[in-house]
């Protein structure tokens, strides 16, 4: 059909982030061993508890097989054809902005993140991490005021090491799954966020992490605590140029609220997806996962997935504190030869915890997008809730939709609810836009959006325009 | 002993490979020395208890008379004047011990070895346990033909033997335009494990009504069934079952519409207590346009018992237009029990519709409530609810089913 | 209103339409000229709704045969965007539910295209919520439904009446009233009728189509068609409608057959 046909067309939008900054770049060499790990830890100044920490993870990973659980193909990754250390050369970290390499600067603005004072976004803090490193984080000082700690995780390690001792792979532990283990052995850089007894966050945090060299695995870590009764507002965004050649990015996140604290975090994937055959794009193999330790806290994913070539991620919450609320909003739009394969966990175990799930995935071209999930009662989660919906939109008669939503409960005193659908974008909502005369492109977008719009309420006001722009909906102000 | 172990004892224990099914003898027996039993690795067994498997294999599987006299002393009620009544006994085939009526046949050879294990292999299952266990097994095979002609309902009892294994294997072959109404009860006994391996082909335009009932009535009686249907276009099938009182059941419908455009309807219940396992893995997969599928499964769990519902849809590419919606309910009574549902929606074809729910619950405490204060006492007014839920899938049989007792023993066993 | 130098705004000639590979429309003839009103009466499957959804181009309706023109211009080549542009509008029966797309965004981008069509300036934001707030008043109509999603969850009533709002907002030059008044209570169907009186211009014209007499009460038609089996058998002024009103489709069908068996 060619309606069909012109839809497809529609979410078909070129990849704008494609290009490669020349710089030169520090790598040490491919592979890894113990040597490398070694080298990396010292490389970064890192204290002797992080390095045992390394090697531990990598002595389970050799342990470890590499899943094939959910039925996808792919070319295995080569782990020691990989650079493991890959760094714009420059010197340790700059003091200030000044002293930034400035193709940095002009890379970040590109994406559309300007660092320099003048043009940064007057209500974000960002750190902006390049290939292994975090070359720039904006707004320290402000947020320093009120106690906040925002940097990357490098300067965590030597500026905090206590903290990042107390916290790191007590929510992922070394051995949780295959890449887990092995972004705890070699893990580069990535964001640390500590926000302190009783403070709301003055601004949005942002992280952007771009991959540039061609070889090099990306393996951030990021960690997040908030302590009692503090919020905070967290948001990533992910670009890479055009290789032929697959990447692998297998991050770490951890996030830990205590009584009363509420983390939000939300995620802009938009990593390089491969070309129309398939050919190169990034396998982003990421563990996250939250704790709500204390009682009535909160943490809430939002994640918008367009890019990637194979996506495996499951964003989930351990509602261990009576009354916590674990949330998950998401939507993975796929297209040509993408797989995406992600949904949550919610793991109750405290008293009355609550949980909501809501997924959209839209495929299109020949794509494979699936939602799986797991909702676990566990039988001390007395008056404990879930609501979950998912629902697929399908562009095209070669794209496919999976939905895997497993349910347990052990717990009488509780309640589980899911639903799910599958549709098209209908003829007669279509055909209702057009007799009012807006343009069939347009018709298009607004079904796309509109079908999304329980998700896109959840994202930051900021952010939620830059996420529009990504699943190519031109419309204004439809969303925030 | 380990169960690799058991396995390999068990087919020694069987007797040489022999009569009409001698081929699917040896395919059951070479896959189960190959792969022995299922592991926790295995996705689709991950929530069995694999221990009380072990009945299945341990329990002698050779039947003598004498076991056959003791145990067909059963009193069953008694029959429809209007129902053919077929009473499997494991050991002899089948058809010698009945009249068939007007528009039932029995299938020659030729056709039994055109026919067998086609459909339940075209269900596609990795390390297929069930039906290898069958296959390896089963001695003896009743394989009818229903034709157009037919105006009697059927019936077909398949009881337990105490401390015994027994397989029984079924084959009906439904002409195109005949309708039937089959009506299927599985029986229990002390120490006991049946498994049952039916095969079912709808030609087009068959309307089937399929009603099993599937009471494990004594202690460690064990059930695995592996029904395999295939439809062909314009076909109409519709299950209804009930699984209760088992400690161990497994039940696998696999429907295949072959050529899509036919019609199922799927409700099944499933009811635990003690420490019961019931599990039910349907599959149902499109291979044409314009199917429908309504499918309800409904689960309560009291005591220490543990749910089990696995419901898979496929709706490939040449199946545009398929409605299929699929709903699995579950009550949990006990903090004690346990309830896993893991539907898996794979669709590759744009223009369909395919909704999907999920629920577990405890009773409406506003319902139990306005029923108390109407004066019901609360064991009363459990059961009233409780009967009230079986309703969707209890209503559906007729009523002739009621003899068999199903509904008595499905709702004073519920203790909160 | 009506004289003869009136411009024709639709000429529809010999039409012949199908849904689903099934001829519906088996040769509709029809004029309507600046400042007339027509309506067009007949059985459920008459043919009515059909010859709707192709005057505005819906994509499951193919034109067999026979011509459409709007003001001189042939439009089956239009897409149904670029019919609503040049100013036809239909007003459905069963206005489509739309979740997620918010009411008030879809009315602005609505509006903005035909405004475009007309060289008029496109509103921003709050130009267009002070336009929408006096067009509401015409179909009296609770601002809270700007808020919510195009349709979702409102009563028939307030379908209808969110349908004649579009009307009002896109200042269509013909409107196709597709059963407005089906499933209206009386003062609902009060607000409606006095919409569309209030709506109607002297250089555009209005086509309602009905199953029954009663809105015809409220706005008198100039001529009056009657439709059977894909074809417009009978055309009159307002009379027409209250012989029907007093001896039922019936008649109608009986003078038809009569005139059948005659050929």
């Amino acid at each position: 059909m060619t309606q069909t046909n012109t839809v497809e067309e529609i979410v078909s939008q070129p990849y704008k982030y494609g290009f490669i900054t020349e710089i030169e770049t520090e790598k040490i060499p491919k592979g890894l061993n113990e040597d490398v790990i070694r080298l990396i830890s010292k490389k970064k100044n890192e204290p002797d508890f992080l390095l045992k920490f390394r090697l531990r993870a990598y002595e389970q990973w050799l342990k470890m097989e590499e899943p094939d659980w959910s039925g996808l193909t792919y070319s295995k990754v080569d782990y020691q054809d990989l650079v493991y250390y890959a760094a714009p050369k420059q010197d340790i970290k700059k003091k200030s902005l000044d002293e930034v390499d400035p193709k940095l600067l002009e890379t970040f603005e590109k994406l559309g993140i300007p660092l320099s004072e003048q043009k940064r976004l007057s209500n974000v803090a960002v750190d902006a991490v390049f290939d292994s490193v975090s070359i720039a984080t904006t707004y320290k000082e402000k947020l320093a005021e009120h106690g906040v700690i925002f940097c990357s995780i490098s300067e965590a390690v030597s500026e905090y090491p206590d903290l990042i001792e107390k916290y790191m792979g007590t929510v992922v532990p070394i051995n949780d799954n295959f890449f887990a283990a092995l972004n705890s052995a070699v893990f580069s850089d990535g964001s640390f966020v500590f926000i302190p007894k009783g403070v709301e966050c003055p601004m949005e945090l942002s992280s952007y992490f771009r991959i540039n060299s061609g070889d090099t695995g990306q393996f951030e870590r990021t960690l997040i605590i908030a302590e009692e009764s503090s919020s905070v507002s967290y948001l990533e965004g992910c670009t890479a140029p055009m290789f032929d050649t697959n990447t692998l990015h297998a991050a770490v996140v951890e996030l830990v609220a205590l009584d009363n604290a509420s983390i939000k975090y939300s995620t802009v994937q938009n990593w390089y997806a491969g070309n129309e055959e398939g050919v190169g794009g990034i396998y982003n193999f990421v563990t996250k996962r939250g704790e709500c330790r204390g009682k009535k806290s909160k943490i809430s994913w939002s994640q918008v997935e367009t890019g990637s070539a194979i996506t495996w991620k499951y964003p989930s919450c351990v509602l261990q504190g009576d009354n916590s609320i674990g949330e998950f909003y998401s939507i993975a739009l796929t297209n040509n030869l993408q797989k995406a394969d992600t949904g949550t966990k919610m793991i109750h175990i405290g008293k009355n915890t609550k949980s909501k799930i809501v997924s959209k995935g839209i495929s299109a071209g020949q794509s494979k997008n699936s939602y799986r999930g797991l909702v676990s009662i566990s039988p001390n989660a007395e008056g404990s809730r879930n609501y979950s919906q998912c629902d697929s939109m399908l562009i095209g008669d070669q794209a496919s939709a999976n939905t895997y939503p497993y349910i347990q409960s052990k717990q009488p005193q509780s309640n589980i609810e899911h639903e799910a659908s599958t549709c098209r974008i209908s003829e007669d909502q279509l055909f209702y836009l057009q007799s009012r005369g807006i343009d069939f492109e347009e018709c298009v977008s607004m079904l796309i959006s509109g079908f999304c719009s329980d998700v896109f309420n959840e994202l930051p006001m900021e952010f939620a325009s830059e996420a529009d722009k990504l699943l190519a909906l031109k419309l204004e102000g439809s969303v925030g | 002993m380990k169960s690799s172990t058991i396995c390999q004892k068990w087919l020694k224990s069987l007797p040489p490979t022999q009569g009409y099914l001698k081929k699917e003898q040896s395919i059951g027996r070479e896959f189960l020395l190959q792969q022995g039993m299922p592991t926790k690795k295995d996705e689709a067994w991950r929530l069995s208890n694999l221990n009380r498997l072990n009945s299945f294999l341990s329990l002698p599987t050779i039947i003598d008379s004498e076991d056959i006299k003791s145990n067909f002393t059963y009193t069953f009620p008694k029959k429809d004047e209007n129902r053919e009544r077929i009473i499997i006994n494991p050991s002899k085939n089948p058809i010698l011990d009945i009249n068939l009526p007007n528009g039932i046949e029995k299938l020659n050879n030729r056709e039994i070895e055109e026919n067998l294990g086609k459909i339940v292999k075209s269900s596609n299952v990795k390390n297929d346990f069930s039906v290898s266990l069958n296959q390896a097994s089963s001695p003896e095979i009743l394989a009818l033909k229903i034709k157009q002609n037919l105006n009697q309902s059927l019936e077909i009892v398949i009881p337990s033997i105490e401390g015994k294994s027994i397989s029984t294997r079924i084959f009906l072959l439904i002409e195109e335009g005949a309708k039937l109404d089959l009506l299927q009860i599985f029986l229990g006994n002390n120490n006991s494990a049946q498994n049952h391996l039916i095969e079912i082909k709808l030609e087009s335009k068959v309307e089937l009504t399929h009603g099993l009932i599937s009471l494990g009535e004594d202690k460690e009686s064990s059930s695995i069934c592996t029904l395999a249907v295939e439809q062909l276009e314009k076909s109409k099938y519709s299950l209804h079952s009930i699984h209760h009182g088992w400690d161990y059941a497994r039940f696998e419908p696999r429907i295949i519409q072959s050529k899509g455009d036919a019609s199922t309807i799927i409700k099944g219940l499933q009811v635990t207590k003690s420490k019961e396992q019931i599990a039910t893995h349907s599959l149902i997969r499109f291979e044409g346009p314009n199917g429908k599928l309504d499918q309800l499964q409904k689960a309560v769990a009291s005591e220490y018992s543990h749910c089990i519902f696995n419901g898979s849809i496929a709706v490939p590419q040449k199946a545009q237009k398929t409605e299929a919606a699929q709903l699995s309910r579950n009550l949990l009574l006990s903090k004690r029990a346990r309830i896993d549902s893991k539907p898996e929606l794979e669709i590759v074809a744009d223009d369909v519709t395919c909704t999907h729910g999920a629920t577990v619950s405890q009773l409406q405490e506003e319902e139990l409530f306005y029923l108390l204060s109407r004066g019901i006492d609360n064991e009363h007014a459990n059961s009233l609810l409780l009967k009230g839920y079986y309703d969707e899938v209890i209503s559906n049989f007729p009523k002739s089913a009621r003899k068999w007792n199903f509904i008595e023993k499905v709702i004073p066993n519920i203790k909160k | 209103m009506i004289s003869s130098t009136s411009e024709t705004i639709l000429s529809i000639k010999d039409l012949h339409a199908s849904v689903e590979d099934q001829e519906i429309l088996h040769g509709v003839n029809l004029s309507v000229k600046e400042g007339e009103i027509h309506a067009i009466m007949g059985r459920n499957g008459s043919g009515k709704s059909t010859l709707s959804k192709v005057i505005a181009g819906h994509p499951s309706y193919k034109v067999l045969s026979g011509s459409i023109q709007f003001k001189g211009t042939n439009i089956l080549e239009l897409e149904p965007e670029e019919r609503a542009r040049i100013g036809i509008f239909l007003g459905f029966q069963y206005p489509v539910e739309i979740p997620g797309v918010n009411n008030l965004e879809f009315l602005r981008v609505a509006t903005n295209s035909r405004r475009k069509e007309l060289l008029k300036s496109e509103l921003d934001t709050f130009e267009f919520e002070d336009l929408v707030k006096e067009r509401l008043k015409i179909v009296e109509m609770d601002p809270a439904f700007l808020e919510r999603s195009v349709n979702e969850g409102f009563s028939g009533g307030e379908k209808k009446r969110n349908e004649i709002l579009q009307m009002a907002l896109l200042e269509p030059v013909i409107s196709i009233l597709d059963e407005t008044d089906s499933g209206l209570d009386i003062d609902a169907l009060r607000i409606v009728a006095s919409g569309i009186n209030k709506l109607s211009q002297p250089n555009s014209a209005t086509i309602l189509i009905t199953h029954y007499q009663r809105l015809l009460n409220e706005i008198t038609p100039d001529f009056v068609h009657i439709m059977a089996d894909g074809k417009i058998i009978k055309t009159g002024n307002n009379e027409l409608a209250i012989d029907l009103e007093k001896s039922g489709y019936d008649f109608i069908g009986k003078n038809t057959k009569d005139k059948e068996t005659a050929k």
